[in-house]
């Protein structure tokens, strides 16, 4: 049965190596029209929107309150990040999701696979509910409000000692507040309703995931590979740079920016991708560097392939499997990150991240704990998704374990 | 030649990693203005003397009026004969600020270390030997628990529990207890638990895929068709190749811990260690500890990684030595 | 001067620490806060102004009538702080926590007890000319320890003519000394300051409080000049020369975890009986350990489980801890405020060109913004009260309600109020903001006003104030306020303190990194508009020393502030009154001119929420509390 089967490596990337010999292939063509079209709006916005006060700056640094969509009464100010944030979704949807469309037979039979992988499946439901409501959700949520005197609500069905709260939302019963309606998971020390900060937070996290994501994986596999392929003095070159950017662990060379600079989610994110695609380089070059030892690399070579094509059709799709396991490991570990900063108070405070809300409740936790067990909880799934994803991905698109599962 | 030409190679290269990583630091540190010469200049301010005069005073003092490269020069001799400077805001040297909290540093992270290496190739190997058995199913679900749990929000929820609520550990950590006691014991089992599920989760899950790849190749197979049985098929042929890719991981990976985790994890429980030292400097803004730690953190990293190149040369033979 | 902030929180700074540094050593150390009694907090809350207030000054007479019984001596005495200390050298310590962990094992000249009553500890200071000439009296039974002999007078003077006066020591209290104040040594145990003009409440300006320092030690450093040194002197940094001059001796400083200090037997205090007959036999406690535990969460537990006899008490969970068997509360008022401060300096207002900050109009109208009811019951849950200038109300020094504007309640809040009066201020300047029909405040380019507010990371009460004030500016002012976090230390370096511009000798003044100069040309490495990262010291016993804060020209002025009122003249008047009830006069006068000029938002005066132990002896419901600390005890 396995053996008719036709695997990742054989019809994906053989396809999308016919296409990319045409001149423009449709991927290519979704990509640039996304572009042009994000570039259209941000040129809206820089002449039409933002005041020559921010122009004087040269951009918008999101310091003046100019929401890009008055005009049709949508008072939603796009910021650099979100700019990113739809580049890298525009990417997303041109090689990752539009491929499962070009080739309906693959993406049933990967379908057929996930199917059966039941945590995979509530994963992906998981991480899709997050998705969805992370992009659509601020647009039309209000962004979460200070109210001292409903503080530290607790969620629906359960309750407070009412010394806490100074007025109860919900109905006050033999000494207790409970939870009510209005703030279905609860509020904050602030009083802020904890289920609008869950729904910002989800699109903060996305933003860290993806955009890092793009980065990281474009750097870290075209070293990886290119070292690897190319040998001599581009790799040592390029692993020595490696070796650097790995003695400098990112964790610290941050604090030291922070040091330097001060917090924010963009340099956060920029910083974080510029010097963590390590790992994956030396990932996909080690393994590459086993793979080249193989014997039909080698027979393609003599057979007069240009460097171009072996990488593009070889080296990357065999490395296909280690770049996302790579991948389930990073995203998690950025979003994470984001986290820790925000709990050691070094983070970009004026977003309402999860991270921050755990830091917030941290001091709560004895008589409020639901403030910082809700985001923590939410954080925990979605990493546990990414991992459950990552895994089933990682079991589907590498046949030869598949294999030997079903013997 | 071949693999010792290439060991002393890497070595030497180890060595210029370090002296590149001195180079940086000391040219962010020349780049900032220096705080006592701040305070001079402040000072003549405030009694009405010539500011200029003042730095230029205190920088004749504090021998800033050289030539860069005899400073250059100066700070690398320091920082490999161990001058790293005085710490302003413990007002200790930065080296003796560093050996005190590298006592406390040890002392969890030698057992974790220990336990990561041993435990998480280990489970790993062995789920991948039973794939889809229950036992996998158990092995992965801790090895996903560890990893996704955030290691800080897990810390302070133990805490909470076995702190608060049943008073089993002591919710202030005691520096003054000796090492080898049943006291320190008690109060370091948390953090290194703490540490251990959050870094043996993706190890377990790297080995568990490495050695699945191995699980058809045709030396197993082979081995299996003589009779060989399964334990002793997987201890002695799939966990060294298993771990050939797994060591070029396994060392960054911990380190990243290491620097990141560890630091959370004494944050959390007030751990006076390397971590919490540097967070410290950073908040107090002490720019001689700050750049101390650094300097020790990635030092650190470079032999570390110095070591995991050593290990994958030893480990995939492989490998040519020749055009590396 | 040196800092006359005190780092805002309860949350970094636990105990006494929230005074400023020089009044927490003024009380001996100790964990001392005050308050109401532990034992009913249930109705201290909200409406009446007047329950923080209380006794706030304390009973006049300090000593029990009869005889005490002397309790037995054992057992420790644990506190916990929230962050390590960066210094214990006395001559260089500026912060609040050090110079409690300092007072442990090092008295200083004296003290403030119950009463507002000097309480002379190393010496006392007195006078018979209404406060010209000051005469100190130093104790006979004062040993250094060491080779370091007897105190006298003289390593008091020495201290002060080679070191605080010198131009290279740079220590924190050299400010204290300007060349106008002369001290000599007029016997082997007394000496003599005598001040440019008389001051009355001299004593309660901290000025001449000294630490007791050994003339042998500090010679060399004086030859050479060598402040370095003298900075990372062992002898100071470790406090080895303390001899009997402290309750403790301190055993060990480690720099992360905290300290250990051990029953010091020859304590001079001792003799002291006349002051408290508690002293004889003190201090009680066989050893004394103080940790830093940096999570708030972890001082409370601890708290909770007796592995700590002291924690600061957040607001919300005062009453819980109340209710405990094992812990009691006390509500003691502090001279710190909450205030909101703008920055007037060129780099403050970012929103725009100009700085509507300058405006008294713009100040006042953003003084109806904030509803400081609704603040002081929301964040601080009723333990603090209102504050419309700078004085508490239990200060003796406080002017009649009805002479001071309150900004922010009444009338005097609301959309209307604050934009009519931002409505004025922008009428008046010169470039063109204007309201649009939502109640906006946009800039010339259209755009509606964005300005930063930045409080102290980590600190809950501290980032609700700030969360509150944003959402009150943006409703009633109609101005965008972005909340940020940042770390105090961080924050102080690169945006309260300025960069010293070039040519600070060319300038009308240029007074250090706090007033660098005149608010055009001095700004800070970054520009900030709003900041609630620091309280602000009221010095409710010496309100004169305020003075600081309200000169275009004095030491410090972070915020760039120029009075619109005659500040000069009026303080000048309050220095030179001759009679309390004179002074009295001014300070009033003063204190409703700050209440309409709005230097900066006046918020509120929380008091401190200190838990104790319940078995320990000796903490007050009082602003004095911990004069006495040597003289605690737990009770068996």
């Amino acid at each position: 049965m396995a053996t008719d089967r036709q695997s990742f490596d054989e019809i994906d990337w053989g396809q999308i190596d016919e296409e990319s010999e045409r001149e423009i292939s449709p991927n290519f063509i979704i990509v640039a029209i996304g572009t042009a079209l994000m570039g259209a709006v941000w040129a809206f916005d820089y002449f039409f929107v933002t005041g020559t006060w921010d122009a004087a700056i040269g951009m918008d640094f999101g310091n003046q309150y100019t929401p890009t969509f008055e005009v049709i009464g949508w008072g939603y100010d796009v910021t650099q990040l979100d700019w990113l944030f739809a580049f890298s979704l525009v990417l997303f949807g041109a090689y990752m999701i539009l491929p499962l469309y070009q080739n309906p037979r693959m993406t049933k039979y990967y379908w057929r696979d996930m199917k059966r992988n039941r945590p995979a499946m509530a994963s992906l439901g998981w991480l899709l509910f997050i998705f969805v409501i992370g992009v659509i959700g601020p647009a039309i949520i209000q962004a979460p409000t200070v109210d001292l005197m409903t503080k530290y609500q607790p969620p629906m069905f359960l309750e407070i000692n009412n010394v806490y709260p100074i007025n109860c939302v919900g109905e006050v019963a033999g000494g207790d507040c409970h939870g009510s309606l209005e703030h279905p998971l609860g509020t904050t020390g602030d009083g802020k309703d904890i289920f609008r900060i869950i729904v910002y937070g989800m699109q903060i996290s996305m933003k860290i995931g993806f955009i890092a994501t793009l980065f990281v994986v474009t750097i870290g596999s075209i070293v990886g590979t290119v070292a690897a392929y190319a040998g001599g003095l581009v790799d040592e070159v390029l692993m020595r740079w490696v070796d650097i950017q790995q003695s400098f662990p990112t964790f610290i060379l941050y604090l030291l920016i922070l040091y330097i600079y001060g917090a924010s989610l963009f340099l956060f994110i920029v910083l974080f991708s510029l010097f963590s695609w390590e790992g994956t380089a030396r990932y996909v070059r080690s393994n590459a560097l086993a793979k080249t030892e193989e014997e039909y690399i080698k027979a393609v070579q003599l057979s007069g392939a240009s460097t171009y094509r072996v990488i593009r059709s070889h080296i990357m799709p065999n490395s296909a499997s280690s770049i996302v396991t790579d991948i389930t490991l990073l995203i998690p570990s950025f979003i994470l990150f984001e986290a820790q900063f925000a709990f050691l108070g070094l983070g970009d405070s004026t977003i309402p991240s999860w991270g921050v809300l755990i830091a917030q409740g941290r001091s709560d936790l004895a008589f409020a704990p639901w403030i910082t067990l809700i985001p923590g909880l939410f954080l925990f799934f979605t990493i546990l998704a990414f991992n459950f994803l990552g895994d089933a991905l990682l079991d589907a698109l590498n046949p030869e374990a598949d294999a030997e599962a079903e013997q | 030649m071949g693999m010792e030409w290439y060991i002393v190679r890497r070595v030497a290269w180890a060595a210029i990693v370090t002296f590149i990583i001195v180079t940086i630091t000391w040219g962010l540190m020349t780049a900032a203005p220096n705080p006592q010469v701040q305070q001079a200049v402040t000072q003549a301010a405030m009694d009405g003397e010539n500011p200029a005069e003042a730095e230029e005073r205190m920088e004749a003092q504090l021998q800033l009026d050289r030539p860069l490269h005899v400073r250059f020069m100066d700070y690398v001799v320091g920082v490999y004969t161990l001058e790293w400077g005085w710490s302003n805001t413990r007002n200790q040297p930065v080296t003796a600020a560093l050996v005190s909290a590298l006592y406390y540093t040890v002392q969890y992270s030698v057992p974790w270390t220990i336990l990561t290496v041993l435990i998480g190739p280990i489970v790993g190997v062995y789920s991948a030997a039973n794939q889809y058995s229950w036992r996998d199913h158990a092995a992965t679900g801790v090895a996903f628990f560890g990893y996704a749990i955030p290691n800080f929000f897990f810390g302070i929820i133990l805490l909470l529990i076995f702190g608060v609520q049943l008073e089993w550990i002591p919710i202030v950590y005691q520096t003054g207890v000796p090492v080898f006691s049943v006291q320190n014991v008690i109060q370091l089992t948390i953090p290194i638990f703490v540490l251990v599920t959050g870094s043996i989760g993706a190890i377990m899950r790297v080995s568990r895929n490495e050695a699945a790849e191995y699980a058809n190749a045709d030396f197993v197979k082979t081995a299996k068709a003589k009779g060989v049985s399964t334990y002793r098929i997987y201890a002695r042929h799939v966990i060294r190749p298993t771990m050939v890719p797994l060591s070029t991981t396994m060392v960054g990976y911990l380190l990243a811990i290491f620097t990141g985790s560890s630091l959370l994890v004494e944050v959390v429980f007030g751990i006076p260690g390397l971590g919490r030292t540097l967070y410290d400097a950073v908040v107090a803004q002490d720019t001689n500890l700050v750049l101390g730690s650094t300097l020790f953190f990635t030092f650190v990293a470079t032999i570390g990684n110095l070591l995991q190149d050593l290990v994958y040369t030893v480990l995939d033979p492989r490998i040519s030595f020749e055009d590396r | 001067m040196s800092d006359p902030h005190g780092r805002r929180g309860d949350d970094s700074n636990p105990g006494i620490n929230r005074r400023r540094w020089l009044q927490a050593i003024g009380v001996a150390g100790a964990a001392g806060m005050a308050g109401c009694t532990g034992g009913d907090g249930t109705d201290t809350a909200t409406d009446s102004p007047t329950d923080t207030e209380g006794d706030a000054m304390g009973e006049d007479t300090p000593t029990p009538e009869g005889e005490v019984e002397i309790p037995e001596v054992g057992g420790t005495f644990n506190t916990v702080t929230s962050s390590p200390v960066d210094t214990l050298n006395p001559l260089y310590n500026t912060e609040a926590g050090a110079g409690t962990l300092i007072g442990y094992a090092l008295d200083m000249g004296y003290t403030f007890g119950p009463g507002n009553e000097q309480i002379p500890q190393l010496y006392e200071l007195t006078t018979d000319d209404g406060g010209k000439v000051w005469t100190g009296k130093v104790r006979e039974n004062l040993q250094f320890g060491g080779d370091y002999g007897q105190v006298t007078a003289e390593d008091f003077v020495y201290l002060v003519q080679e070191v605080h006066k010198s131009d290279w020591a740079a220590t924190s209290a050299s400010s204290s000394w300007p060349e106008t104040t002369t001290i000599t040594q007029t016997g082997e145990f007394e000496f003599q300051i005598e001040l440019e003009s008389a001051n009355l409440l001299y004593p309660a300006t901290y000025d001449p409080l000294m630490y007791p320092i050994p003339k042998d030690l500090l010679e060399p450093y004086v030859a050479e000049e060598d402040s370095q040194g003298l900075q990372e002197d062992q002898e100071l940094l470790e406090l080895e020369f303390a001899g009997n001059l402290g309750a403790y001796t301190l055993d060990e400083w480690n720099r992360s975890s905290g300290q250990t200090y051990s029953r010091n037997e020859d304590y001079y205090m001792q003799e002291a009986t006349d002051i408290n007959q508690l002293f004889e036999n003190a201090p009680y406690f066989e050893t004394l350990e103080s940790r830093v535990v940096q999570e708030q969460a972890s001082r409370l537990g601890a708290l909770e489980t007796g592995e700590t006899d002291y924690a600061s008490i957040p607001p919300e969970r005062v009453e819980e801890f109340d209710g405990l068997d094992n812990v009691n509360v006390y509500l003691q008022p502090q001279p710190y405020n909450e205030v909101c401060v703008y920055n007037m300096r060129e780099n403050g207002w970012n929103a725009g060109p100009g700085n509507l900050f300058r405006e008294k109009k713009f100040r006042q109208g953003l003084g109806c913004a904030v509803d400081k009811q609704t603040l002081v019951e929301g964040v601080f849950r009723g333990y603090a009260n209102v504050e419309y200038t700078w004085q508490p109300r239990w200060s003796k020094w406080y002017p009649s309600d009805a002479d001071v504007p309150e900004y922010g309640t009444g009338d005097l809040y609301g959309q209307d109020a604050a934009q009519s009066r931002i409505q004025e201020a922008i009428d008046n300047v010169e470039y063109d903001y204007s309201y649009d029909g939502q109640g906006r405040l946009l800039n010339p380019e259209g755009d509606q006003c964005t300005i930063t507010l930045y409080h102290s990371a980590g600190q809950n009460t501290e980032r609700s104030m700030a969360e509150f004030i944003a959402q009150e500016f943006e409703q009633n002012a109609g101005i965008v306020v972005e909340v940020n976090a940042i770390q105090g230390s961080q924050f102080s370096n690169q945006y309260w303190q300025q960069e010293i511009p070039e040519n600070a000798d060319e300038l009308e003044w240029s007074n250090g990194s706090y007033n660098a100069g005149p608010r055009d040309v001095a700004t800070s490495k970054n520009p900030w508009d709003m900041t609630v990262v620091y309280g602000l010291n009221t010095y409710p016993l010496n309100p004169l020393t305020a003075e600081v804060f309200f000169a275009k020209d004095s030491f410090y002025n972070p915020y760039g502030y120029y009075p619109s009122w005659d500040a000069p003249s009026l303080w000048e008047e309050a220095n030179s009154a001759e009679s309390t009830e004179e002074l009295n006069e001014t300070l009033s006068e003063i204190f409703v001119k700050i209440a309409e000029d709005q230097p900066m938002g006046m918020l509120a005066f929380p008091s401190s929420r200190a838990g104790y132990a319940s078995d320990i002896v000796g903490p007050q419901e009082n602003f004095f509390s911990g004069w006495d600390f040597p003289a605690w005890y737990r009770e068996e």
